[in-house]
């Protein structure tokens, strides 16, 4: 029955149901999923238990109680047998912590790919086209650990009719544009309807600026640049989308509309926010999000920024059903979006930035604080 | 205009830090030549103008300032840090074969710390008592409290002894500029800030009063969870200490170590507690970061099996987190409290460095409270005090006698 009902969610249209319709419809959903979840998986069991109400209490999807991203960090969270993990995906960890690690089973596999392809299927349609990959072969190692670059790349490689990559990793790990592959792409596909993708801080840095640098530009009038990950670097170095779009349509020769940043994240694979024509990112069918405001937790009103929380029913094998990240969004607002497509859509902000003034006793100072 | 100037009549913009400290060298001459008890009068003033001013009267920690600032108590503050007598402040008094006098140590330059609204005057006051006067870099450019309390001290006739300033700290050239110009510099903060401020340039004579980063927790004895009566009262003021100044002072309990006992189980001395939590008022509001550490913390005790957690609810108001991994854990402010299960108390001295601050000791016998402060201490903690006194600015704080050190005791023998 919970089968059908999501096979149901990723085959129909996924910017069609109205947002008090859509929470009509996930919101038993869910519950069974949760409950089944905390089940199948003791530690989720117990977080419902503790930090949340009775799940027949529950009336809307704000009331289900979000698990923070980091405790896939600290903690095995795995809601199936060993045996039963086909792959296990690793968060990229940054700032030197433990990565997260997400145990993915047959079942949650085919339902991320679904799912990805769904939504990608709506904003660059569902034909086959020549992907190139702004990153090096070295990031998608064969195996069945994945990193969350490694994970997106081949989900979007669903979409390819072949894969060529942009970059090369040098001996000392670092990226570097292997010219010769990117030229003869451009001369090969230019007029195919080329897909790339890349992280949006490594297109910056090693794509757009790279290619200005060299006074490369080309003329793939309907290509499509896909990037995702985070801005933080990108925003310390004064770049803001308008000028990442607009730079890097210069660069591939298509229009700037045709530069599609999405939002995701390892913990939830095939859920993506992606940007629509009006700029903003829309939940698909099958997931939501909510935007919940500091210390209340309560959901924003619209035009406030909140924490994001994504929910989504594809994950099986780990309790990623609904996430609170360390991100910022403002609510833009509901069903009214100018690109047509209906439910909340949102604005990224920014990651949860650490508060700098937190007095003289802020820490015990020989543990390393952690977010 | 890089130098933000508090003033009772609003915020004055200017870029150089140089006529604010040669106008305050300038009133030293000044300072010196008002009598100790016309200071103190001064304070005692000052105090009860705070809570009678609609500015100030609703300020955290207010209420506690001005009790401090009573004439009586800064009186007993100087009697305990300058040898018995604050006359000495006055001139030449006689001791033995000589005659000794507390001068001032001459311009004060203090870094403050953005945790407690209230702290400013904590250093400002001895500093003035001593005669000194004082440039203060508040941490925060939209201190707004600062104001208010300006003003209400404008009344006493001292500001123009003390320049209350803000700058962006990446500007070098201001601390060096601060820092070249003090006598004393007294810094407060976690150890980054206090790191940097230590290595600006300073004159050889230049002393500097540290304060932080520091960590303070809470004991409750075997003997005093045994018995029932009073015990609410004392878990009460556990939890007034932990939501004053929202658990960010250094004195703030973040870890509160529990004695196995034959009546209560954790978990019911954690009920307690919520049940004193839940008597607050919320919280009017909280920063993304903090709301993140709260709700990390909370998940992370409720997906233990070996941990257990109560919350306020779905909001980040109130948690309590409880082991019984005998350790200090990571403070996250913001009346979040671990609550740790220990069989005897000998299990905690381990873990007590001079890093320790405050221990709020709730002992059932008053003789078990002081053979464990008198360990406690000696591994480097500095005040060990009833619950409800945890957050109370005294002599000594930090193992220091703050008006002691913001002197230079000469000798005259003719």
């Amino acid at each position: 029955m919970l089968e059908q009902q999501i096979d149901a969610l990723l085959k129909g249209p996924q910017y069609e149901i109205p947002q008090r319709e859509k929470e009509e419809l996930l919101l038993p959903l869910f519950r069974d999923l949760c409950r089944s979840m905390a089940e199948s998986c003791p530690p989720y069991g117990r977080f419902l238990e503790r930090l949340g109400t009775p799940i027949p209490n529950w009336c809307r999807l704000a009331d289900i109680p979000p698990l923070p991203v980091s405790m896939f960090k600290y903690f095995e969270l795995r809601a199936v047998p060993a045996s039963q993990v086909v792959r296990e995906l690793l968060s990229s960890s940054t700032t030197g912590t433990a990565p997260s690690r997400i145990f993915v089973d047959k079942t949650t596999a085919f339902r991320q790919a679904r799912a990805l392809a769904a939504v990608l299927k709506e904003h660059i349609g569902g034909s086959r086209r020549p992907y190139l990959v702004l990153d090096s072969p070295d990031s998608v190692p064969e195996g069945d650990r994945l990193t969350a670059r490694g994970a997106a790349i081949r989900g979007i490689g669903n979409f390819a009719s072949s894969v060529h990559y942009a970059f090369r990793t040098l001996p000392g790990g670092e990226l570097t544009p292997d010219l010769a592959a990117i030229e003869s792409f451009f001369a090969t596909h230019a007029s195919a309807h080329p897909l790339l993708f890349g992280f949006t801080y490594i297109v910056w840095t090693r794509f757009i600026l790279e290619m200005e640098k060299r006074g490369l530009a080309f003329a793939a009038s309907g290509a499509t640049l896909l990037h995702s990950g985070g801005w933080k670097k990108l925003t310390s170095q004064a770049v803001s989308r308008e000028d990442f779009s607009s730079r890097a349509a210069g660069v591939v020769g298509c229009p700037p509309a045709a530069i599609l940043d999405f939002y995701g994240m390892v913990e939830q694979v095939g859920t993506v926010f992606v940007d629509c024509p009006a700029g903003y990112k829309h939940a698909p069918a099958f997931a939501d999000f909510i935007v919940r405001a500091p210390c209340t937790m309560d959901p924003v009103a619209i035009g406030q920024e909140g924490l994001i929380e994504v929910l989504s029913v594809l994950p099986e094998s780990y309790p990623g059903l609904a996430l609170l990240t360390e991100d910022l969004a403002t609510l833009i607002g509901s069903d009214d979006c100018p690109c047509g497509r209906k439910g909340r859509y949102f604005r990224f902000t920014k990651r949860v930035e650490r508060t700098e003034l937190r007095g003289c006793g802020d820490v015990f100072a020989q543990t390393k604080e952690r977010l | 205009m890089r130098v933000t100037r508090f003033l009772p009549s609003g915020k004055t913009y200017t870029d150089s830090l140089t006529p604010l400290t040669e106008a305050l060298i300038g009133q030293r001459s000044v300072l010196a030549g008002i009598p100790v008890a016309t200071l103190l009068d001064l304070f005692d003033d000052f105090g009860r103008g705070l809570l009678q001013d609609p500015g100030t009267r609703a300020m955290d920690g207010i209420a506690f300032l001005s009790a401090w600032l009573r004439r009586s108590n800064l009186e007993a503050m100087l009697r305990l840090n300058l040898g018995g007598s604050p006359e000495f402040l006055d001139g030449f008094l006689p001791v033995g074969s000589m005659k000794l006098a507390a001068r001032p140590r001459g311009l004060v330059s203090m870094w403050m710390a953005g945790n407690v609204p209230t702290l400013p005057l904590f250093s400002i006051v001895p500093a003035l008592l001593a005669k000194n006067v004082c440039l203060v870099k508040l941490a925060l450019e939209n201190d707004e409290g600062m104001i208010p309390l300006l003003t209400v001290l404008s009344q006493s006739g001292l500001l123009p002894f003390l320049a209350v300033v803000w700058f962006d700290y990446q500007y070098q050239d201001l601390n060096e500029a601060m820092s070249r110009a003090a006598d004393t510099r007294m810094m407060w903060g976690g150890a980054p800030a206090l790191q940097a401020i230590s290595a600006l340039p300073r004159q050889d004579h230049c002393t500097d009063i540290a304060f932080g980063p520091k960590y303070s927790i809470g004991l409750l004895d075997r003997k005093r969870l045994e018995r029932s009566e009073g015990l609410e009262s004392v878990i009460a003021a556990f939890v007034r200490d932990i939501a004053a100044f929202d658990q960010r002072a250094c004195s703030s309990p973040q870890t509160i170590f529990v004695e196995k006992n034959s009546r209560l189980t954790l978990r019911e001395v954690a009920e307690l507690f919520a049940a004193q939590f839940r008597r607050l008022p919320p919280k009017p509001s909280l920063d993304f970061y903090t709301t993140v550490r709260i709700l990390n913390a909370r998940a992370e005790w409720a997906i233990d099996a070996r941990r257990d957690v109560i919350a306020s609810g779905p909001e980040a108001d109130w948690t309590i987190c409880m082991d019984t991994d005998v350790s200090m854990k990571e403070a996250v402010q913001s009346r979040t409290v671990f609550l740790t299960e220990i069989e005897t108390r000998e299990q905690i001295l381990p873990l007590i460095t001079p890093r320790i601050q405050s221990v709020g000791i709730a002992f059932g016998d008053p003789a078990d409270a002081e053979a464990f402060a008198g360990r406690a201490t000696l591994r480097g903690v500095a005040r060990c005090v009833r619950p409800g006194l945890m957050n109370g600015f005294e002599s000594p704080w930090d193992g220091k006698l703050v008006a002691s050190e913001l002197v230079r005791w000469v000798s005259f023998k003719g």
